[in-house]
């Protein structure tokens, strides 16, 4: 169960996807999803989902594994959808009960929201599915280094990142067997209230706060020893490159926006358009 | 009490990409009161198959029997299958989690909703057994010593009065001392408490030590079962298993090869002494 | 010059003690006045069971405790001198017991980079040098692999790439084996071995393992602070009780030949592998 959470799930293939430099991937799934919240039609829509199917299928990674990361937010989808459904105010009411109207407005609200979501998701899968995580905070750390200069922890950050993504399965690996070795002293996880439920977490979450102190402590130590003193005369093993592709994606990125811009501002030329 | 396995088969993430089958068609029984050693390297299913013995994951194909009955037939009585198969895991000091060590090993018996007084009973008795002193019962459980810990942890599980107690490498990462004094902590409650107690552990000298009967699993299958002088005097065969048998069988399976009439189920330092002192002396005579 | 040398060694903390009378302060030695030299080249097996402050020893190799009292030199390079920190870790590296909580990346190559990385090394010299030791670890085919998927044997020989990519004269273990199973144990150990023998790496390695320790060029036993036995492994082992009240073992084969001697057997007293006992029981037979 806990092992379905996905964070960081590279897929190792190799294609032009995940060759390009992952300060462009950083940019283009920036762009990417301000340019989700700025189409308003579902031709935009349409067109949004036909350049990143393209993606997709560039990248090689199995659409399976893109939609996976939607499963673990179907509750906020759905409940975004039962939202709109049935708060939104329109003129061409369906059906109505109490304050719950169901509205043609509502429904195509309702729509374009979960489109939204899924777009959004997936979206970032496909940046997190084709980067290393290393590449992933390498782009961010140099990304942030502009903002250094106003105090921002750079380094610090992306070290700190590193960090989380190395331990999270160490984490998650003895979550449970902590749960498992409560559970063979008669702990209870499932019944109870919500008191009785959050009082059940203490003997999960003692274990694994001390744990993780100090292999927090014996990590610091090991670092020392391999000579870490933060980013003052470090290098790096592999220096970012922007390459050829990397200009090229970068290109294609800026036709897209225009494209999307376009597809908003049709709407103000052929109202049919919804 | 006495277990039984029939048919059981295992499949880790099935129907994924990471499918896995950790046991293949095991078939064993445990008999009540039996000092059971469990060896086979990382991989070969033995966590695996503790796991289901207290019903923490269900099999894939086949039953566990306790005492004739189905464990997974009916939900409401696994929590009972639970306690009377206590299963004390690798490394059990790191659920600690308690402010006294009286409070840590008195959770499992109040999870088991028993009157105060039965509960500070099974307690002090828990932690007698195991040789934890009174003075240390309203210590925290983490100023102590690695091994205290440890035993600390096993007075846990068998404060809620099992009839089996499973221990999975219960010496792993102690030093010479430490182990042998959990190794005394198990043999004193096997014998005070007549409990069966299966032993996991990859130190064939340990196991050597204790045990009556020694199940080996490989490739998640039972590859050998037998009393420790059956099963050591396989050398080869262990080996083949990415197993050991201890040192002195191999002095004994060597000096087989070269010749010596002597015997080949000797596997502790005491045996050794004997068979070793009259081979000497009858040459001599 | 000595790779390592220690004069009067000494290092006390205070500890906290709760007793009826409030918190109050207890002084703790856990390195008494120390006295040891390491040779270049030399693998040396530090000896004691836990607490017995061998682990507060490797850490001051490392220059990661400082001594509270007395001198530590490493190739000459006082512990001590806080302008020497660096090159002192860069000299001698530090494999821990733990292999889960010393790999920082998560991908095993940038991993053993992150120790060259620390030191400014060049990028394609780096590059050079991680290719060189996971080749020297045996784990070529693991470049790009995750850590945490690894079994603890492989994580700890990513551990010592870390440290070779370093470029250290002398590396040193601490109980780098206490959390392996036997495959995984072998795997270090004949790793261990390799680095002494064909790279002339001094080694030196802190266990509880008797059979980790016969493989030693020379021994030191430690005990509550104190070096209590120096030498080489066959002249340690044969004294099987002293070393069994210190808290520690000896290997089966040996137990067996004190205790045939006891009984008035004429068997060597510093028998330490089977090959040897078997050897020793033929000659027996022979002699008769």
């Amino acid at each position: 169960m806990i092992r379905d959470i996905t964070i960081g799930q590279y897929y190792p293939v190799d294609s032009p996807i995940h060759r390009l430099d992952a300060r462009v991937k950083l940019t283009m799934t920036f762009i990417y999803i301000i340019t989700l919240f700025m189409v308003n039609n579902f031709v935009g829509y349409f067109f949004v989902i036909a350049a990143l199917t393209g993606i997709i299928k560039i990248s090689k990674v199995p659409i399976k594994f893109m939609l996976k990361g939607i499963k673990s937010i179907m509750i906020i989808i759905l409940f975004t959808a039962f939202i709109n459904l049935f708060m939104t105010k329109g003129v061409h009411i369906i059906w109505q009960w109490g304050f719950l109207s169901l509205t043609v407005e509502g429904v195509i609200l309702a729509i374009k929201m979960c489109i939204r979501l899924i777009l959004l998701i997936v979206g970032s899968s496909v940046l997190t599915l084709t980067t290393t995580p290393i590449q992933l905070t390498d782009g961010i750390e140099y990304m942030l280094r502009p903002f250094k200069k106003i105090g921002v922890p750079a380094h610090e950050i992306a070290m700190m990142m590193t960090i989380a993504l190395r331990f999270i399965p160490t984490l998650l690996d003895e979550t449970d067997k902590i749960m498992k070795a409560q559970q063979a002293r008669g702990a209870d996880f499932d019944s109870g209230n919500l008191m009785q439920k959050a009082k059940s977490l203490i003997p999960i979450l003692v274990p694994l706060f001390i744990s993780a102190f100090r292999r927090a402590e014996e990590l610091a130590m090991a670092m020392e020893a391999r000579c870490y003193h933060g980013d003052e005369n470090r290098t790096r093993m592999n220096r970012m490159h922007m390459q050829k592709g990397d200009y090229r994606a970068l290109t294609m990125g800026l036709v897209y926006i225009a494209a999307i811009l376009g597809l908003r501002y049709a709407t103000n030329f052929f109202p049919f358009i919804i | 009490m006495s277990i039984e396995i029939n048919h059981l088969t295992y499949i880790y993430n099935q129907d994924t990409a990471f499918e896995k089958k950790a046991l293949d068609d095991v078939n064993l029984e445990i008999k009540k009161g039996q000092f059971v050693g469990l060896i086979g390297h990382t991989g070969s299913g033995k966590s695996t198959l503790i796991q289901h013995l207290n019903g923490i994951i269900a099999p894939t194909k086949g039953e566990i029997l306790v005492d004739g009955e189905n464990i997974h037939r009916n939900k409401a009585k696994l929590k009972e299958v639970r306690r009377r198969i206590g299963l004390a895991f690798q490394y059990p000091e790191y659920q600690l989690f308690e402010m006294t060590v009286y409070k840590d090993v008195a959770f499992g018996p109040t999870n088991m909703q028993l009157s105060k007084e039965e509960v500070h009973q099974n307690v002090v008795s828990a932690l007698e057994t195991v040789g934890i002193a009174p003075e240390l019962y309203e210590k925290s459980p983490f100023e102590l010593s690695g091994g205290q810990k440890r035993r600390v942890a096993i007075a846990g599980v068998l404060a809620m009065n099992p009839e089996v107690l499973i221990l999975d490498e219960p010496t792993a990462g102690l030093d010479p001392k430490g182990r042998d004094e959990i190794l005394q902590a198990i043999k004193r409650l096997h014998q005070e408490r007549g409990i069966t107690v299966i032993l996991v552990s990859h130190s064939m000298e340990d196991v050597a030590k204790l045990v009556e009967c020694i199940i080996v699993m490989h490739e998640g299958k039972v590859a050998m079962e037998g009393t420790p002088k059956e099963v050591f005097c396989h050398v080869k065969e262990l080996e083949a298993m990415g197993l050991a048998a201890p040192q002195v069988s191999y002095v004994f399976a060597a000096l087989k090869e070269k010749g010596f009439d002597v015997p080949l189920d000797v596997f502790t330092v005491e045996e050794a002494r004997k068979v070793l002192l009259n081979m000497v002396r009858q040459v001599s005579v | 010059m000595k790779m390592v040398k220690a004069e009067g060694l000494t290092y006390e903390y205070i500890k906290m003690l709760e007793t009826d009378h409030g918190t109050e302060e207890e002084k703790v030695s856990a390195l008494k006045a120390v006295d040891l030299e390491i040779e270049k080249g030399e693998f040396v097996v530090v000896l004691g069971h836990n607490g017995s402050g061998k682990s507060t020893f490797a850490k001051h190799i490392n220059a990661l405790l400082e001594p509270t009292k007395g001198t530590l030199w490493i190739k000459g390079m006082d512990t001590q001198n806080a302008e020497l920190v660096w090159d002192i870790r860069q000299t001698a590296g530090m494999v821990f017991q733990n292999p889960d909580n010393q790999l920082v990346a998560t991908v095993v190559e940038e991993d053993i980079a992150f120790g060259p990385e620390n030191m400014g090394v060049a990028p394609e010299e780096i590059r050079r040098r991680v290719d060189e030791a996971l080749a020297t670890v045996h784990m070529e085919q693991y470049a790009t692999h995750t850590p945490s998927k690894l079994s603890g044997g492989q994580k700890q020989r990513i551990a010592i790439a870390g440290v070779l990519a370093m470029k250290p004269d002398c590396i040193v273990l601490d109980e780098p084996t206490a959390m392996l199973d036997p495959s995984g144990r072998k795997e270090v150990m004949e790793t261990i071995e390799r680095l002494n023998k064909d790279e002339g790496i001094t080694i030196i390695l802190i266990t509880h393992y008797m059979d980790e320790a016969v493989r030693g060029d020379r021994v030191y036993v430690i005990d509550d602070g104190e070096i209590v036995m120096e030498g080489k492994p066959k002249e340690i082992f044969s004294q099987v009780e002293r070393l069994q009240q210190y808290g520690l073992d000896v290997p089966q084969v040996t137990e067996v030949a004190h205790l045939l001697r006891k009984e008035g057997i004429d068997i060597p007293a510093d028998i330490l592998t089977v090959e040897e006992m078997v050897g020793a029981l033929c000659q027996l037979k022979l002699t008769i």
